[in-house]
Order: C-alpha cells, then sequence, then structure tokens
C-alpha cells in the first residue's frame, strides 16, 4: 500500500465525536462519492479518470471488512445532496466526499454532522472533517527540483531556460499551487522562467513550444509539463525541432499515457532510460483507496486521524516505473 | 608494459564487478533453504513417494479419465509478444516423393512458442526474488545463453499422486458472495477477487477432504470460460483474475501440496492485494516452498463431475519432458477417477 504523509496542523483531531461503529461482525459500511464517473472529466489536473478512483476503493476494500456504497456525484450538486441524503437512509459508518465546490461541501458536511456520520473530505475540504489530498505544491517541488538537478549535473553552466507549459491555472485543478512548487524547486537555475498556457488543449503544446525553442536557439530548456498529455506533445515538439540535447521534460500525473504494463506503449520504461521525459510526478489517484479506507476505518473506530492528509507523491522514471508500477502482464 | 597495465586494470575491473556480483548473490537471507538438502533441485515433487502414489491409485475407481488441458492452437491468450506458430513438413505427401517401394509417407511439425504459454507446468527457475530463486540459488551464476544449469525441469521426481478439486465458484455461491464477471457464459469469480485460506477450508469441508502431504491442488474460478473465448476475450482474459491471496498459498504450503493449479494465467489474484507487490503468490510457492505452479487449465469438465459425485479427489495423471535447464514447460493433464 501506498504510504501516507500526514501533516499534523496542531493537535491531532477527529472529523466529530461518534461512538465506534460496525456490525456484529465487524464490518463497516463506507459510502464513498465519486466527483465524476464521466470518462471525459480528468481529475486533479491529471489523465486519471472516477472509475479509476472508484476502482482503487474495490480494490483496497478486499481485505479489509469493508463493504462500500457507491455513488457518482457527476459534478452536480443536487445529485450530490441525493446522494448524502440516501448514505444517511442507509445509515452508513462513514461518508467518503470527493468534493469539488466549496458550498456543496459545507452543506453535505452539515447534514452528515446532523446525522452523526464521520467524513472523509477527498480533494477538498469539508468543514470539520479530515482531508485526503493531493500535495500539489510538494508534487511541483520534486518535478523542479528533478529538473535543476539535471541541469546541474549535465548542463554545468550553459544558458538554461524554465518553460512550464500545460493547461490555464484552474481552482479545481490547483494548478497554481503546482506551479508555486516547480517554481521554488527551480529557483537554482539562473535563466528566465516562461509559462506557455495551452488553453487546455494539451496538443497544442508541440506548436508552442516549437515556437519557442526556435526562438531560443543557443540555450537550454527545462520543461515542466502540468500534466501528461502535454508533456507528451511536449516531447514531439523537442524531437521535430532536433533539440535532443538542449530539453528534458519533468511531468505531474503519470497517469496511464506514460507508463503501463509490457504490452503497452510507454514512455517509462526501464530501458527506455535516456528518455527526453525525466519523469512523471505521481499522482496516484488510482491508489487513492488504500489510502483513504485505512483513515475511513479509523474514523468508524471513533480513532484520531490528522486533520489533513496527502499523496505521497514520487517522481516516477524509466528506472523505477516498473517497481512502483509493476507490470502484470508479463507471467 | 603498457598492455599488461591495461590487462591488469581489466582484471581489477572484472574482479570487482565479479565481487559485487557474488555479493549480491548471496541468498540465504533472501529464500529459505529447501527441506530436500542443500543440493535439492527437485522441490516439493520430493514428496511423491511410492507410498504416495500407491495412495493415490486408489481413486481410480471407474477408469473414467477426464482432461484438465487445454487445446494448444493458435489464438489463445498470450502476453506481449509471446506468439505461437506451427510450421507443418508434409514434403512426401508431394506426388511421386513418396519413399521406398513401400510408398512411406511422412510428416513432422516445427513447434515455435515460449514454453508458459496454453496449460502450463511453472518450474523453480521461472520465479525468483531478484537473483535468488529456489533452494538459495544464486541463478546469475547458472544460467547461459540457452538455459538454466541449475533448477531446470530434468530434476522433477513424478506427479502421480492425488489430485484435488477446490470449486470456488460453488463456494462463492454458497457464501452468498459470488460476484461474477458479465463475460462468463457460465458463473465464474471475477477478476480482482481474493481466494482466501478460509474459503479453501470451505472448499475441502463442502466434499469432506482433508488435505495430505504429496496432494496437487486444483482450483476451479470459473475464469476458464473467458480462456475458452478465444480471440475475442483475450484482453479481458489477461487484464486480472481471481485467485489465491498470499495468505492462502502459505497455507496451502504448510499443507506441504506439490503443485497449486487452476484455469487462470497465474493462479493467484491480480490484480494483487498491495499494487506494489508483484505475483507475490508465485514467489511463496515456487521461490520459498519448491511447490510447482500450473495455469491455464481447464478445470469445467472436472467441476461438474465433482459436483454430481460429491467426491472431489482423482488420481493426478501429468509428464513433464524431461527438457534440460527449461523454466517451464506446456503439459497435458488427466484427472483419471
Amino acid at each position: 500500500m501506498l504510504s501516507r504523509r500526514s501533516l499534523l496542523a496542531g493537535a491531532t483531531t477527529t472529523a466529530l465525536a461518534v461512538p465506534a461503529r460496525a456490525d456484529e461482525t465487524g464490518t463497516v459500511t463506507v459510502a464513498f462519492a465519486n466527483l465524476s464517473e464521466d470518462p471525459s472529466v480528468r481529475l486533479e489536473g491529471t489523465g486519471f479518470t472516477g472509475a479509476e478512483v472508484r476502482e482503487s476503493f474495490s480494490l483496497a476494500a478486499r481485505r479489509r471488512s469493508i463493504d462500500l456504497v457507491f455513488y457518482d456525484n457527476a459534478l452536480d450538486r443536487t445529485k450530490a445532496l441525493a446522494n448524502t441524503q440516501d448514505a444517511i437512509r442507509r445509515r452508513v459508518d462513514v461518508y467518503i466526499h470527493y468534493g469539488w465546490d466549496n458550498a456543496v461541501n459545507t452543506e453535505i458536511g452539515r447534514l452528515l454532522a446532523a446525522a452523526k456520520i464521520p467524513v472523509l473530505a477527498i480533494g477538498r475540504p469539508v468543514p470539520g472533517a479530515p482531508l485526503y489530498t493531493a500535495d500539489n505544491a510538494a508534487a511541483g517541488r520534486i518535478a523542479g527540483e528533478a529538473l535543476a538537478r539535471h541541469a546541474a549535473e549535465n548542463w554545468h553552466d550553459r544558458a538554461t531556460d524554465v518553460v512550464i507549459i500545460g493547461p490555464p491555472t484552474d481552482a479545481m485543478n490547483r494548478m497554481d499551487e503546482r506551479i508555486a512548487g516547480i517554481t521554488a524547486g527551480v529557483a537554482q537555475v539562473t535563466g528566465t522562467t516562461v509559462r506557455i498556457d495551452t488553453g487546455g488543449n494539451p496538443l497544442k503544446a508541440d506548436a508552442l513550444l516549437r515556437s519557442f525553442l526556435a526562438s531560443h536557439p543557443n540555450r537550454k530548456a527545462l520543461v515542466a509539463a502540468l500534466d501528461d498529455a502535454t508533456a507528451l506533445a511536449a516531447k514531439s515538439a523537442i524531437e521535430g525541432s532536433l533539440r535532443h540535447a538542449d530539453a528534458v521534460i519533468a511531468s505531474h500525473g503519470c497517469d496511464r499515457s506514460v507508463h503501463g504494463n509490457t504490452s503497452d506503449k510507454r514512455e517509462l520504461d526501464p530501458v527506455n532510460r535516456g528518455s527526453l521525459l525525466l519523469g512523471s510526478v505521481g499522482y496516484f489517484l488510482d491508489r487513492y483507496g488504500y489510502d483513504a479506507l485505512p483513515l475511513a476505518t479509523e474514523l468508524a473506530a471513533g480513532r484520531p486521524i490528522a486533520p489533513r492528509t496527502t499523496t505521497q507523491h514520487r517522481l516516477v522514471t524509466p528506472a523505477n516505473a516498473f517497481v512502483i508500477y509493476p507490470p502484470i502482464d508479463m507471467n | 608494459m603498457r598492455k599488461l597495465l591495461v590487462t591488469g586494470l581489466v582484471s581489477l575491473g572484472m574482479a570487482v564487478c565479479m565481487a559485487t556480483a557474488y555479493a549480491q548473490s548471496d541468498c540465504s537471507k533472501v529464500v529459505p533453504a529447501s527441506p530436500f538438502g542443500p543440493d535439492d533441485q527437485t522441490g516439493a515433487t520430493n514428496r511423491v513417494t511410492p507410498q504416495v502414489t500407491k495412495a493415490a491409485a486408489a481413486e481410480i475407481q471407474e477408469g473414467k479419465v477426464i482432461s484438465l488441458t487445454n487445446p494448444l492452437v493458435d489464438g489463445v491468450p498470450l502476453f506481449g509478444t509471446r506468439f505461437t506458430k506451427t510450421v507443418l513438413t508434409a514434403v512426401t505427401l508431394a506426388p511421386g516423393a513418396a519413399l521406398g517401394k513401400n510408398g512411406l509417407t511422412y510428416m513432422e511439425d516445427t513447434w515455435l512458442s515460449q514454453s508458459h504459454v496454453g496449460t502450463h507446468l511453472d518450474g523453480m527457475g521461472h520465479i525468483g526474488r531478484n537473483d535468488c530463486y529456489y533452494n538459495q540459488t544464486p541463478m546469475g551464476k547458472y544460467i547461459n545463453q540457452n538455459n538454466m544449469t541449475r533448477l531446470g525441469l530434468e530434476h522433477l521426481k513424478s506427479f502421480a499422486t492425488r489430485g484435488v478439486l477446490i470449486d470456488m465458484v460453488r463456494v462463492f455461491q454458497a457464501a452468498n458472495k459470488l460476484k461474477t464477471n458479465p463475460a462468463c457464459r457460465k458463473p465464474c469469480l471475477d477478476k480482482g477477487t481474493v481466494i482466501t485460506q478460509a474459503d479453501l477450508e470451505a472448499g475441502l469441508k463442502m466434499y469432506n477432504v482433508t488435505l495430505r502431504e504429496g496432494d496437487i491442488v486444483v482450483l476451479h474460478t470459473g475464469w476458464v470460460d473467458i480462456y475458452e473465448q478465444y480471440p475475442a476475450q483475450n484482453a479481458l482474459y489477461n487484464s486480472g483474475e481471481p485467485g489465491i491471496g498470499v495468505d492462502a498459498a502459505k497455507w496451502l504450503a504448510a499443507q506441504k501440496v506439490v503443485t497449486v493449479g487452476a484455469d487462470t494465467w497465474a493462479v493467484e489474484v491480480i490484480p494483487p492485494e498491495d499494487p506494489q507487490i508483484l505475483f507475490p503468490v508465485h514467489q511463496t510457492l515456487l521461490t520459498d516452498n519448491g511447490i510447482h505452479i500450473i495455469e491455464n487449465m481447464k478445470t469445467d469438465d472436472i467441476a461438474e463431475e465433482v459436483a454430481s459425485t460429491k467426491r472431489a479427489t482423482f488420481f493426478f495423471n501429468m509428464t513433464v519432458p524431461k527438457a534440460v535447464g527449461l523454466t517451464g514447460n506446456f503439459v497435458g493433464i488427466e484427472a483419471i477417477r
């Protein structure tokens, strides 16, 4: 199971003062209200979908005494409230809410508090409830530091710029935090830092980065891609510009577009250690269940948990991709 | 002088590399020692003694033979770059090409494939923990371009022992927890379903069987129905499977069984219980205990037979080629009752 990093802000707290819950067999019922299961909706500014998050809960629950109830909030306030009401009627032991809107979260928190059902918020806080979330600032810093390290080790005193490329800053995806982390990570790089906004269309990254490289002919470029789709387009731009020796990429998300099983096309592969894509910072949405359900179990038992627990982001590289994401299709 | 110096440096470099390799190859803390001795390359088939085989022969009561083998044919589920290809040599069938006055004709085949395809046995050279394989074998020292020089299939003894079918479909049905896959035409456990020690014990209790040393355990999960829908369902078949978890594997090892087989491609649950721990059941059975694994078995017919007769045991008939230095091979298996 992916380990967790818990940020303790002062004293450890519980979401609600609730009695221990479980049926006579020790099984607890946990509701998971997903943000959206629409396959076109990508979560946390990565390539992951709601279905992958839900699947992680199913897999993580297998060896725990947990009955899961799934809801799809579909980014819809009315559905979200109806789902909460249904969970209250079912008397679930814990409600996990993957939220997107502070106002909706507040309403849901109020309903569940009245029903004395503990809540674990995911992604966005529910007042009074512990939160499990990605740490965009930490993730961005990991990517930035990887880029800066590459420059220091390989380019020495060559003039080097930093290009932060990807979708626009978006409150829901918290890109501003990611960018701040990248900026902190590359602080030692002396060149200019340029932000290229793809307008939400990753394919635009190809032309935009080609243009940038053409206008900076004698310089090196550290490319911080805000997501993997952008990273792959950036790689195409670098290769198409014949600037293999002048640019490297670090990305965010590590979704299935950059890694995979042995049968899949994948950039992050142990035999591809010379890739322009140094790595992608793992957001591990496909393992959220493994992190969240132990927290839910603690809540159900009435035990205290940290008010904020974050994903332990790691840079997934060609060298460690098969360790962090071992392929199953090789037996 | 310069040449000598270069030679010396190269030698020194090699010595350093070898020393490093040897340091990495101390398997005594990585893999348990074999209970059959430091030179053992046979593993759990050491348990198939004449007494075990004789006792298993008592299972043959009607002479009924049921195949546990899926046909080897192009199109069955394979991983990655694996393939099967047969080439028929039939030159003597050409007009005038028959041999001698007696018109002798003959044909033969070239079979091109990997050893771990179809219904096949995993040998002990198949799975290790880093460089360390069964009986603390540092495998890096025992391979050449063509094969292994230790732990090959030629060291295995007989598999002529008692087979025990555990029908996991019926166990999960009885426990009212069967979650089938919509693509299964008959009930099956869905991929990702963990089979626990308690499930195995429930399956044994269903037909009043107690495992004994030297048994071969065959699990029917129903997943074979997806295999049989090749090639249409190959992607689904390979995407995961129901299977035993590590706890169940350890329990089976403690029962001193010889082999564990199933109608799945890995016997163990996929996706695994821990997403960062790959094929732990293989390591538990093969690497740590020398217990063989048989994959892609055809178990639906024997499961029906067991259900209708309420007898879950049979004589397990399988011969493994003495294929020197191989890590595994396809096999033919029969349950004789």
